[in-house]
């Protein structure tokens, strides 16, 4: 019966430790994909700023990716941000009229659909639509042997192919941002003024936004806009650059980096708001 | 040959070992391309993948010995300086080379508007002028996927030789097109050898290593061997 249950105790400490050490791994292994992610960001960001990387084929490169992730995504963008407003803008203005507080209508809009929605919305429409193109075109660059050609031509993957990526993300995805709050608003005074579910009076909704509007408001959008989108794509680019092997490599990468652009999206939009608002 | 000061590309006794990218390696290579010199490299059918062209550009790092070009390292060389030295070099590559989300008058012009500051135009009408040299009709507009790869090997040969590049690496850049390509490539070669270019030509086809028409200042073949890989075969004319 003693060896029996010490037999037990033993399985348990090993399947427990097997367990710690797989939590550790994997821990271990987002810390190393977060750091090389930071250090794409870091290198971006000093690579940037001076003059002789912006060589013709690199701004080329960059304005097709503003293209591609920020304007060809505005309709749908547009779209979400219709339905947002319809939902979320009407309900907000109807429960505070209903519950007599309708001076809270402006600090409820920017705090629930500025601040906290658009932000995570358009980093998970951004994620969806450009990052999952973006690993897999550059996974697929990666295995066809395109990036070596770009070397063996004398032109750096990581000026040509992953800054303008990185930069016109996050220059798109806080444009983006932008558009959504501003139809989403537009969407939700219309539709609320035309089913008698709100304010008539455009300018007054305005004013209470406007006034709600501090600049902690300003700084978590912009933070909450723009950091997660640059994680994001540098994590794409990390997946599709980082195959070496067979194509069939390329969907798994891609999920992959998804998964981790995702997650970041959260976490990153937690922290801001943690650290804007405490 | 000329001295060592003025060698354009200088493989001075390099061993580079075999990878996942590259099915064979070099061992203990002497080789030296000065202005105006042409070496033409006789590899066998499956060598298709021989580093040695790559490690002409700095792309493989040999294990032992240096490759110098125009004088420097290429390992001691800043990433800057690297990426400038190679958009110096012009060259055919192996197998599929084309950027698909670029059309294949950009992918042809690519390394000119990144490398420098002459106007698109001026770019193009060079890259037009060497594509009838080449039996194009013009400069090819399309996607390369709809392209005829015909087209796309000349096309690879207009890129290659596009902005008087100081050193022409050819991967068997008549592969499937002989007789299309090889009397306007020799011409083209020829005169790239006359401005002061070196060029350096690998081949797989034992009629375009023998062309007579070449004038190469040194033949090479690639031995069976995996360890000991090429050999110079003769001193050309």
């Amino acid at each position: 019966m003693f060896v029996g249950l010490t037999e037990v105790a033993g399985g348990f400490q090993k399947t427990l430790m097997r367990v710690i050490g797989g939590l550790g791994e994997t821990v271990w292994a987002q810390w190393d994909e977060l750091c090389h992610a930071a250090a794409v960001i870091g290198t971006v960001l000093y690579v940037c700023v001076w003059p002789r990387y912006w060589v013709r084929t690199v701004r080329r490169a960059f304005v097709r990716q503003v293209v591609a992730i920020g304007v060809e995504s505005v309709g749908l963008v547009c779209g979400v941000a219709v339905f947002v407003g319809i939902t979320v803008v009407v309900q907000l203005a109807f429960w505070v009229a209903e519950a007599g507080q309708s001076q809270m209508l402006g600090p409820l809009l920017v705090a629930v659909v500025a601040r906290e929605l658009s932000p995570v919305l358009i980093g998970i429409v951004v994620i969806v639509r450009s990052g999952s193109a973006m690993a897999t075109e550059l996974g697929i660059m990666k295995i066809g042997g395109r990036v070596h050609v770009l070397e063996a031509q004398g032109i750096s993957p990581f000026i040509y192919l992953v800054m303008p990526r990185v930069l016109a993300a996050a220059v798109s995805t806080f444009c983006l941002t932008i558009v959504f709050i501003l139809v989403a608003f537009a969407s939700g005074y219309l539709f609320g003024a035309t089913v008698g579910k709100g304010s008539r009076d455009l300018l007054l909704l305005a004013d209470t936004v406007s006034r709600a509007v501090r600049p902690k408001d300003v700084l978590a959008i912009f933070g909450k806009s723009i950091l997660p989108a640059l994680f994001a794509s540098a994590s794409c680019c990390i997946g599709g650059l980082g195959l070496g092997g067979s194509l069939t490599e390329v969907p798994q990468a891609t999920q992959r980096a998804l998964v981790r652009s995702v997650a970041g999206l959260f976490v990153i939009s937690t922290v801001v708001s943690l650290l804007t608002y405490l | 040959m000329m001295n060592e000061s003025t060698d354009i590309l200088r493989f001075r006794d390099v061993t580079i070992a075999a990878d996942y990218e590259h099915e064979s390696g070099i061992s203990s290579l002497n080789l030296s391309l000065a202005a105006g010199d042409l070496a033409v490299v006789l590899l066998e059918k499956e060598q298709v993948r021989f580093p040695l062209v790559d490690a002409a550009e700095g792309l493989v790092m040999p294990v032992q010995g240096m490759v110098t070009f125009l004088g420097e390292d290429w390992q001691m060389m800043a990433a800057d300086r690297v990426t400038a030295q190679r958009g110096k070099i012009g060259r055919v590559f192996e197998g599929e080379s084309w950027l698909s989300g670029l059309n294949v008058d950009q992918n042809i012009t690519l390394a000119q508007r990144h490398h420098t500051r002459r106007p698109v135009q001026k770019i193009e009408q060079e890259a037009t002028q060497l594509c009838r040299v080449f039996g194009l009709a013009g400069l090819p507009r399309g996607r390369p996927s709809n392209a005829r790869w015909q087209d796309l090997q000349k096309a690879a040969c207009v890129r290659a030789l596009l902005g008087a590049p100081i050193l022409i690496l050819l991967e068997n850049p008549t592969a499937g097109i002989y007789a299309d390509v090889i009397a306007p490539l020799i011409n083209t070669v020829c005169e790239a050898r006359e401005r002061g270019a070196a060029v350096l030509w690998t081949t797989n086809e034992l009629q375009a290593w023998n062309n007579p028409e070449l004038h190469a200042t040194a033949r090479w073949r690639v031995l069976g061997s995996p360890k000991c890989m090429i050999e110079e075969a003769k001193e050309a004319t």
